[in-house]
């Protein structure tokens, strides 16, 4: 059987937690509890013909005085950066990270989310800096824990990232 | 640089000998010249005085070809580093082997560069350090645990060496009986435990490696345990990393409630197990043997692993040997007993059996016993309902078989006698009887020879007399009893009496029957002997009769003369009881004539025919 860890980064209160609990329990919560450290979970998806065991390390978001530790990250086959589409300045910050795990784990597969689609109406976020990051190569995907919006798509995209 | 002298040893030879100053010149020129072509520097900076002597240069290019060459083989090799370093290498090993026999130095010179080596290997890269010494460090620090440990205990053992509880007693016990050390034994009983899961850990993708667990041991998602655990272990090291920013170590044990987690941290891998209770120390060991082994078996694969465990192959058989357990020792409590209810039951047995034996033992003996007795005859002996029965024939003088009972140390209530009244004929029963029957007077002793009872010493007639209507009374085949030896001894009052009464003759007138009339005297001083006869006979414990005998003479007719002398008889009686003896010990008997005293042919034996005697016997 394989298995990947993959890493789910990102500014604090972005969905991190909802994300991967609307994938694993498909349940969703409009109430906040900020993770500390590390919760980790786990899902087994098929991909093709081969079972994946991924183990999901949701790891405490980024904020002002604590920056995502990088130990949690090495050993990740693939990663997500998750950024909260209502709070543009959490996009800079999945930018930041990125640069910081590349040094870390190398190019491993990743993807970037625009989480809380749903709210897409009252989203600050300008194109511009989107569309430069997806000039550079960046896979984006607008997702929703609440309503479960490319949620599926996004582990099946990264699933398949890690095995090619 | 180089400076080149040469002197010449002036010896008081030569200073005295005039110097042929040509001959000098030339040896300096050519020794200078000699110089110069050993060292270049010299040639070129001091012409040479043979320059332009083409026969000089053709002696040289000769003499010196071949050192020339020589010596330019080795320049070349010592100029040019590569051969150099050729040429060292060829001997270096030798050359250390040599140095490192010679004396310690070289070793004292190397030391600090190695140091400078291994600081400057590890500095680099930890990691290849680290796995060189792995397989080394595991078996290293276990020893030096297990030699803590060690010491540990015997301080245990020193601890408890003066503790005299009852446990600490009964495993001081234990440990006598089964050889080992009374802290193995504490730890024994103290440690009781049981390993619930072993997770083998990737350490840098913290993926599951593998998983093993005890039977019905509940447990969390192994996949996600391993991931949480490798989180914590990421996050301690990385908190308290040392100042120098060295990686710190991760946790050994975590506690959560009656569970502890033990970590065993390997380069490329970690194992933790959870194990429920109280651990002994000797897990680490296994738990750090066992990632050992993985990790010499497995090097390869564990730093290439991405995810994909089957080039891991199986591991479960190997994590397998560290789900150990404890026992509780509650289980040994039941064991012990089952192993003391037998015991109980094999002694009870035994004892019983024992104590029977004992007994049947014992009644055997009281029925030899018995078997000695004269006049009892043992039937039968046998237990029926719990107690024994013995049974058989015993004459009533015979020694009661129940006062035998205690002889053979048995109890009264343990046998019950059943036996048949006989009469034996054994002397000694016999001997009983007489004695019971005829009550011997002190004087006299039976004693049996063989099958006869001989009566020894002195005894009255009376009772001589009634022994021999004893002895006549016995049934055939009885012992025989003899009397022969015993003398016949009588009271000599009641000899004298018996004599002067039975000598006293009454006469009669011829054919009257009543005594003469004066013959009251001598009726009264019989009557006055009998009585005190019948006093002293009761005195010796036996009575009197006195027969009172009636004669007549032969004259007149026989029957006449018998009535005649019975009627004396009959009034001499009544005169005797008018004196006051008593009746019934007097009897009457009347002989006629036909028991005359005298022959009866004068008249004065005629006279005394007429007459009444008196004869005492005596009875019971
Ligand atoms: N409307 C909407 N709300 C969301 C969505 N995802 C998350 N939220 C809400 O955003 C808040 C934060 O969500 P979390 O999943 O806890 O955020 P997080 O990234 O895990 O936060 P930290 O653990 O603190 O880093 C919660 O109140 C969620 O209900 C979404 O897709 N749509
Ligand atoms: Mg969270």
């Amino acid at each position: 059987m394989i298995q990947k860890k993959v890493c789910v980064l990102g500014s604090f209160g972005v969905g991190k937690t909802s994300l991967v609990r609307r994938y694993v329990q498909s349940m969703f919560s409009d109430a906040y509890l900020t993770t500390v450290g590390v919760k980790v979970d786990k899902k087994t998806l098929a991909v093709g013909s081969a079972d994946v065991t991924l183990v999901l390390w949701d790891i405490a978001g980024e904020d002002d005085i604590n920056a995502i530790r990088m130990t949690y990250v090495r050993g990740a086959g693939g990663y997500f950066l998750v950024a909260d589409g209502t709070r543009p300045e959490t996009l800079e910050i999945a930018r930041s990270i990125q640069a910081r795990v590349n040094t870390e784990v190398g190019a491993v597969p990743f993807l970037l989310l625009l989480n809380k689609a749903d709210l897409q109406e009252s989203w600050g976020l300008s194109r511009e800096p989107v569309e430069a990051l997806e000039a550079a190569g960046w896979t984006i995907l607008r997702t929703s824990a609440k309503t479960g919006e490319n949620v599926e798509e996004a582990f099946l995209e990264l699933a398949k990232r890690m095995l090619s | 640089m180089s400076s080149l002298s040469l002197s010449a040893r002036d010896t008081p030879d030569m200073a005295d000998t005039p110097i042929d100053e040509a001959r000098i010149r030339r040896l300096a020129d050519l020794l200078l010249e000699v110089a110069r072509t050993v060292d270049p520097e010299l040639a070129a900076s001091v012409p040479s005085n043979f320059e332009g002597d083409p026969r000089l240069e053709a002696l040289r290019s000769v003499l010196l070809e071949h050192d020339r060459a020589a010596f330019a083989r080795l320049q070349q090799k010592v100029d040019d580093p590569q051969e150099f370093a050729e040429a060292v290498s060829a001997v270096l090993a030798s050359a250390f082997a040599l140095a490192a026999s010679r004396d310690e130095r070289l070793a004292s010179i190397l030391a600090p560069t190695m140091e400078r080596a291994t600081q400057a290997s590890i500095r680099t890269n930890p990691k290849t350090m680290v796995g060189i010494l792995y397989p080394l460090m595991g078996p290293a620090i276990s020893k030096s645990l297990a030699e803590t440990l060690d010491g540990t205990l015997q301080g245990l053992n020193q601890a408890f060496k003066y503790s005299f509880s009852w446990q600490g007693l009964k495993w001081r016990l234990e440990a006598y009986r089964s050889g080992s050390t009374f802290a193995d034994v504490v730890l024994k009983h103290t440690v009781v435990f049981r390993v619930e899961h072993v997770f083998l850990i990737h350490r840098k993708t913290g993926l599951l490696l593998e998983h093993v667990a005890a039977a019905e041991a509940a447990s969390q998602d192994p996949h996600m345990v391993s991931g949480m655990l490798s989180a914590i272990q990421d996050f301690v090291r990385d908190s308290f990393s040392s100042a120098e920013g060295g990686r710190g170590g991760g946790i050994d044990s975590l506690r959560l409630g009656d569970l502890t987690i033990w970590c065993e941290e390997g380069p490329s891998a970690f194992l933790a197990a959870v194990i429920r209770g109280n651990p002994p120390e000797s897990l680490h060991t296994q738990l750090r043997e066992t990632l050992g082994h993985i990790h010499e078996d497995l090097h390869g694969p564990l730093e290439q692993f991405e995810g994909d465990s089957a080039i891991l192959g199986d591991l479960s058989t190997r994590l397998g040997s560290c789900l150990q357990q404890q026992e509780q020792p509650k289980e040994e409590r039941l064991s012990r007993w089952l192993w003391i209810l037998p015991l109980v039951l094999v002694i009870a047995v035994v004892s019983w059996a024992v104590s029977r034996a004992v007994e049947e033992s014992r009644v055997d003996a009281y029925v030899q016993l018995l078997r000695d007795q004269p006049g009892v005859v043992v039937t039968g002996a046998e237990r029926r309902d719990g107690l024994w029965h013995v049974s058989g024939l015993r004459d009533p003088l015979a020694t009661d078989p129940a006062e035998l009972l205690a002889k053979a140390n048995l109890a009264p209530d343990r046998v019950a006698g059943h036996w048949e009244p006989y009469q034996a004929l054994n002397p000694a029963i016999l001997l009983k009887r007489m004695e019971a029957t005829l009550s011997p007077p002190t004087d006299v002793s039976l004693v049996i020879y063989g099958n006869t009872i001989r009566a020894r010493g002195s005894a009255p007639q009376h009772w001589v007399e009634k022994a021999r209507a004893f002895i006549a009374a016995l049934p055939a085949g009885s012992p025989r009893i003899d009397l022969a030896e015993l003398q016949d001894v009588q009271d000599p009052t009641f000899i004298a009496l018996r004599q002067a009464i039975q000598a006293h003759i009454i006469p009669f007138d011829s054919g009257s029957p009543r005594p003469a009339r004066d013959q009251e005297p001598r009726l009264d001083k019989i009557a006055e002997e009998l009585a005190q006869l019948i006093k002293v006979a009761r005195g010796l414990g036996f009575s009197v009769r006195v027969t009172i005998i009636g004669h007549a003479d032969a004259t007149g007719r026989d029957t006449s003369n018998l009535s005649l002398s019975a009627a004396r008889a009959e009034v001499v009686r009544s005169m005797l009881r008018a004196r006051g003896i008593a009746p019934d010990l007097l009897s009457v008997r009347s002989a006629g004539a036909l028991e005359p005293l005298k022959p009866d042919a004068t008249d004065e034996e005629k006279a005394i025919n007429r007459s009444v005697t008196l004869t005492v016997s005596t009875t019971d």
